[in-house]
């Protein structure tokens, strides 16, 4: 009776224990780390999330991996499940809709659904739309970033012409005849990528889905080559590559940033990725740039699809880490005080960050902050702004992948100039009927 | 067959790591392939047997078309360059009137010791359009910029050099080497009969050094097959330069058409095979081996 009363006061002291004091009760975790995939710099996301694990298990770090690409990524977890090498998987990885896809079909990825759907009022509307597929979430929300305008202000004061006129796709050509015109041909207006940037920026992610175009009809069928959208977006492209507008340059390369601390490089029409990367490598035109949405292709067309990038759960038959990681996702995306000083940071180290995609952190006044090298525009507004008016997202099928480089190939000829534009559209049609056939509709 | 392993169980024994790493890593995974070429698979379900419909598409396909006469294109003027090169650097570093060999020995061989990818993003800034050096050199010369990487006319120029500019080396040390074990009693002998500089060379260098060309031929030819780093670093418009290895792994793990990318693996494997071959015969033929 006595040892029975000892165990039961014992039993009510933990649990008043508990009860008092739930950092006691806190999960524990064995010592490790959790390995992350990720595209871009994540070392710089890494010094967000090393403080921020060890709030919840100070024995466990992150170990953050550069993919070159998110499809590099898929790569390297499919050659791992077939090798049957699980402990070689990251435990997290960050996917776009196609890698996601991908991975869910291969029965590779974690079921969010159960940990998303109470907490996705928190979020902003559409967080989780390209990781959705039959209804179930694969991945969480790591940005939602959105098209936009950048331009050089100081190029337009000196040529007297006004940026708002590139409101409109037909404006934003006139500005850029404008430009030809005043500078003698000095200013162009904006870039063309000999390589497959071309098709990744200004095709299948700028105005192929501002044009409607599509790929593929609801069936899977190739309709690229009669498509209407198709022909406006490339079409676009094809006359201002045709009227000398565009300097032809390879993306991301030192000649290019050159070109535009020059002044040679009047706009970019791309994602707000390019923040980073315009911050970081120019230096003799800090101030003179300025964001705004990107043009629409007439009087209520919308401004361009925003990217979505997700972190995903590898299902590597280990679960050991996936809620502390879950811990530490929600800890980045809702932790006001943590996340403006990182962005701080991430600013005074030129280093990339993106706007959250939590609706308390986007509301509080330091995502309106001016920022300098935008001459005291607020970038972090003009991103919110941004996603006011997107464009429906290209439906994406498996077969994205190779339909990419199908169609960049094309395209590329036609930047070297081997190819009209519709000999382009032309032959991508053939092609993607030759050799994929029908695509996969999710 | 059991009676003939227990007679030579010894040499049998010392041979088998060979063996065994040989039959796991290479001829397993080879037929494994052949296997794999007859199916649709993307490595993440299971394979789906298409019969030859890799191999049809392969017929009508313009990528495999284009990226087989760019490898035909490097196995040709990479074999001469390479060849003609490493032969003239050879018999200059082992020339009785070179100063300082140890150094010149050592400076050839640097590009063999850079890392092909860095190499590569080095050439491609050298190639660029408007700001590599190529084009200023050739501006400065009076000349026009060139679209060194940005035409399907240029764009196997600058692969074929990195190509030639990393092998040379190698392949000079080789050629070296055999003029090394050339006696100079030839050359001494040739010169008392009045001969001259050029009949030396193509009477006594060249057929002593026969064997030793006939390798680095076999060894180029095999190395321009595989070639993969040069062409996906400094990638053209499209397909115009990309080689046949580069193509079956854009294929195979990139587009995750691994059915596909082992056909291509195949044809490799046979195309190989009959310049092999081919080298063979016409050395059996010429008596030489």
């Amino acid at each position: 009776m006595h040892r029975k009363s000892m165990l039961l006061s014992l039993v009510a002291v933990v649990l008043v224990v508990m009860v008092a004091f739930p950092a006691l009760a806190q999960k524990t975790y064995p010592d490790g780390k959790i390995l992350i995939y990720s595209t871009g710099q994540p070392h710089f996301r890494e010094s967000f999330y090393q403080p921020s694990i060890h709030r919840f298990a100070p024995n466990v770090d992150v170990e953050t991996v550069q993919i070159e690409t998110m499809h590099a990524g898929v790569q390297k977890i499919a050659m791992d499940n077939l090798a049957g090498a699980y402990k070689d998987m990251p435990d997290v990885i960050m996917l776009d809709a196609v890698g996601i896809m991908n991975l869910v079909d291969a029965g590779l990825l974690l079921d969010m659904t159960d940990y998303w759907t109470p907490i996705a009022d928190q979020f902003v509307q559409g967080a989780v739309l390209d990781a959705t597929i039959d209804g179930r979430v694969w991945a969480l929300p790591d940005a939602v970033r959105p098209q936009l305008l950048f331009y050089n202000a100081a190029i337009f004061e000196e040529y007297d012409i006004d940026p708002a006129m590139m409101a409109t796709f037909d404006g934003y050509l006139e500005a850029g005849r404008l430009l030809k015109e005043r500078s003698n041909g000095e200013v162009y207006l904006s870039y063309i990528d000999p390589t497959t940037y071309t098709w990744r920026y200004w095709g299948r992610r700028g105005l192929m889905p501002q044009a409607n175009a599509r790929i593929w009809d609801e069936k899977g069928n190739v309709v690229i080559g009669q498509d209407e959208g198709t022909k406006l977006a490339l079409g676009f492209l094809d006359q201002l590559h045709s009227e000398g507008l565009l300097y032809r340059t390879t993306m991301m390369q030192p000649p290019l940033y050159e070109a535009t601390d020059q002044g040679k490089i009047a706009t970019f029409y791309i994602g707000a990725f390019w923040d980073e990367f315009l911050r970081k490598n120019l230096t003799k035109t800090v101030g003179d740039w300025r964001v705004m949405n990107a043009p629409v292709f007439e009087e209520g067309g919308t401004g361009g699809a925003p990217v979505s990038t997700y972190f995903c759960v590898v299902d590597k038959g280990d679960d050991t880490y996936v809620d502390l990681f879950l811990d530490m996702w929600y800890d980045f995306s809702t932790n006001i005080e943590e996340r403006n000083a990182w962005v701080n940071e991430m600013e005074r180290l030129n280093g990339p960050y993106s706007n959250p995609v939590s609706l308390d952190v986007l509301a509080d006044p330091f995502w309106q902050e001016p920022s300098a090298f935008y001459g005291g525009q607020s970038f972090r507004k003009a991103e919110a702004d941004g996603l006011a008016n997107p464009s429906p997202n290209m439906t994406v099928t498996p077969q994205d992948n190779e339909a990419d480089g199908i169609i960049s190939a094309e395209i590329e000829k036609y930047v070297a100039g081997e190819q009209t534009m519709e000999q382009a559209i032309a032959n991508m049609d053939k092609e993607l009927k030759l050799r994929i056939g029908r695509a996969d509709m999710p | 067959m059991w009676q003939t392993l227990k007679r030579h169980r010894y040499p049998y024994l010392f041979i088998s790591p060979y063996l065994i790493l040989f039959l796991v890593f290479q001829l397993v995974p080879t037929i494994a392939t052949v296997y794999y070429s007859f199916t649709e698979w993307n490595g993440l379900r299971a394979p789906r047997w298409i019969g030859w419909r890799n191999y049809q598409l392969m017929m009508n396909d313009y990528m495999f078309s284009d990226a087989i006469r760019n490898t035909f294109r490097y196995w040709i003027v990479g074999a001469i360059g390479i060849m003609g090169l490493s032969l003239l650097i050879a018999m200059l570093l082992n020339s009785k009137v070179l100063r300082a060999k140890q150094f010149f020995r050592t400076a050839t061989f640097l590009p063999y010791v850079c890392a092909s990818v860095a190499m590569g993003l080095i050439f491609r800034m050298l190639f660029e359009e408007h700001a590599g050096l190529i084009n200023e050199i050739l501006l400065s010369l009076g000349g026009s910029r060139i679209p060194w990487l940005t035409s399907s006319a240029y764009a196997w120029i600058p692969v074929v050099i990195l190509f030639v500019w990393r092998l040379t080396p190698w392949f000079t040390m080789i050629i070296f080497s055999g003029l090394l074990n050339i006696s100079d009693e030839y050359y001494e002998a040739a010169t008392v009969d009045g001969a001259s500089g050029w009949q030396q060379f193509v009477r006594i260098t060249l057929p002593l050094l026969n064997h030793i060309l006939f390798f680095c031929f076999v060894t180029i030819t095999v190395d321009a097959w595989r070639l993969f780093n040069e062409s996906h670093i400094l990638s053209g418009p499209g397909t115009s330069n990309t080689s046949l290895f580069e193509l079956m792994y854009t294929s195979a793990f990139k587009n995750f058409k691994l059915g596909y990318g082992s056909a291509l693996g195949v044809v490799l494997i046979l195309i190989l095979l009959g310049i092999s071959l081919v080298q063979f015969m016409v050395r059996r033929r010429t008596g030489e081996i």
